[in-house]
């Protein structure tokens, strides 16, 4: 086996590692209102989830190829890489690669341990920027495309992360107001029972969209690093197991299900009932949907988001919990810019390393980090049994001391 | 960068109508299905003060609900249609007010 083709085979697993903690990173995304109004049991839900990820990662069969032409200059136009990466079968462009797949690896996991759902779009190109820039310098990286389309770091992933949740709030809000209008003078327990059932139509939706936009990406990536490495030649197909690979990963990873992210997008940040919900994933479903027929590109979690806050927002007497949502938001702030770093720490390191050594190492760390990471969680466990619980703990009755009440 | 600010401009007021017409209208669709049911069931489907068997059945609000039902479920077919279209290299055109699929140019 050559130098080359060992690298490769890294690539590959680690790609379809990142394919999977993007799986139960996004579970939340479509599930976790169904959950929290208990329109589906927790394991009937993660699975619904699963099955229509698998379907839509087939679905998409439009060609990923130059998904990583939007943030980094790693290959032409048409999907081939850059000539100068692929001498010595390539090990300099799936060196990068590899450690920009680190890098989002590292961040997902850390922030599914901390039960935050930051976007799994902004870990992998932060990883894939922070590799370019130790591996190529500033130049190689995209950040404002050339002027005629939405393009670069600045108008696929900056822009469109500041403009999706507002917009996704907006719809779901006036949703939310809608439907309560609506159903003033109808009994609640008839009303919950009916939206319960679009919640589970829009939650399904939803994940089935999720499958075609986020399973292509690393199908985009395996693909890139096959051409790299001369195993592939066809700047027009994705190979076909490539293809079952990645829908397996994020199916598998949706089905295993982030309970971490769910319990905090689900519960944390409004108290979610079935009106609301079924508000909330009509708007991401409706918004993710409009986006990609138009260009924009979006990551589903900070559209999830937006829609549930929305659905908060647009609730008479509904409290929403700003602070939940402003610790999400500077995790989404520091989402990319901490990726690029583990990514660029670990193209350095592989670097000075050095060859078929350099990668098995950062390898090694990865699964180092990985394993420290599960560890940890271990020790506040969120499974689908506890998924649901109160957010807030009952607080024991404050000792107020006479008259200083008001 | 200013171009990028502009063309994210365009693309958003696009997202936000098409997100309000079927990511609101649709569940509000919906909601009024519902009303609309629970108009047919009457009885207890319906609030009324405690101690009244509440409004008679209506037959046509079960009718009027199912109808609004069917209108939410070709509302998801059509993005069902539309996902697995743009998969395929296809979009949806609403260029003759009926959606037809077509080439994607």
């Amino acid at each position: 086996m050559t130098e080359s083709t060992v690298i490769l085979i890294l690539v590959i697993v680690t790609a379809l590692g990142f394919d999977f903690t993007n799986g139960f990173h996004d579970t939340a995304n479509a599930m976790a209102t169904s959950i929290a109004t208990g329109a589906l049991r927790p394991k009937v839900a993660v699975a619904l989830s699963g099955a229509l990820n698998l379907v839509g990662a087939f679905l998409s069969v439009e060609v990923a190829l130059t998904v990583t032409n939007a943030v980094v200059n790693l290959q032409t136009s048409n999907g081939t890489p850059k000539e100068s990466l692929t001498a010595d079968g390539g090990v300099a462009l799936l060196l990068i690669i590899l450690a920009g797949l680190v890098g989002g690896i590292v961040w997902n996991l850390l922030t599914w341990l901390l039960g935050l759902p930051s976007s799994s779009s902004h870990a992998l190109f932060g990883g894939l920027i922070g590799a370019t820039i130790a591996g190529l310098g500033w130049s190689g990286v995209n950040w404002n495309g050339n002027g005629t389309k939405l393009d670069g770091v600045v108008g696929k992933v900056i822009l469109p992360a500041v403009l999706s949740p507002v917009v996704a709030g907006v719809v779901a809000a006036v949703g939310t107001w809608l439907i309560y209008r609506a159903v003033v003078g109808v009994a609640e327990r008839y009303t919950n029972n009916g939206f319960r059932w679009g919640q589970i139509g829009s939650a399904s939706l939803v994940s089935l969209a999720h499958g075609t936009n986020d399973a292509q990406k690393t199908m985009g990536v395996i693909t890139l690093a096959l051409l790299a490495s001369g195993h592939w030649t066809s700047t027009s197909s994705i190979p076909f197991w490539v293809k079952v690979c990645c829908a397996v990963a994020i199916a598998a990873g949706t089905y295993l299900g982030g309970w971490r992210i769910i319990r905090t997008l689900g519960k944390g940040l409004v108290e979610i009932s079935p009106p609301q919900g079924m508000a909330a994933e009509s708007a991401s479903a409706a918004v993710i949907l409009a986006s990609s027929h138009l260009g924009f590109a979006l990551s589903t979690t900070h559209v999830a988001t937006g829609s549930i806050l929305g659905s908060g927002v647009g609730r008479p007497g509904a409290q929403v919990r700003w602070r939940v949502a402003g610790r999400m938001v500077s995790a989404w702030l520091i989402t990319l810019p901490a990726a690029a770093v583990v990514g660029a720490i670990m193209w350095y390191l592989g670097d000075l390393i050095g060859g078929v050594a350099g990668a098995i190492v950062i390898f090694l760390l990865l699964l180092a980090a990985a394993g420290y990471m599960y560890l940890r969680s271990r020790r506040t466990p969120v499974s689908h049994e506890n998924v649901n619980d109160e957010w807030d703990e009952v607080a024991p009755p404050e000792k107020v001391p006479a008259g200083a009440a008001g | 960068m200013w171009n990028n600010v502009e063309f994210s401009f365009e693309a958003v007021w696009k997202v936000l109508l098409v997100g309000l017409v079927l990511g609101a209208g649709l569940p509000l669709i919906f909601a009024l299905g519902i009303r609309s049911l629970a108009w047919g069931s009457g009885g207890d489907a319906e609030v009324h003060t405690a101690g009244t068997t509440g409004t008679r059945a209506n037959p046509f609000g079960t009718v009027l609900g199912w109808f609004l039902f069917l209108v939410v479920l070709a509302g998801i077919a059509l993005g069902i249609t539309f996902i697995v279209a743009s998969g395929f290299g296809k979009q949806l055109s609403f260029e003759h007010i009926f959606p037809t699929i077509v080439d994607k140019h």
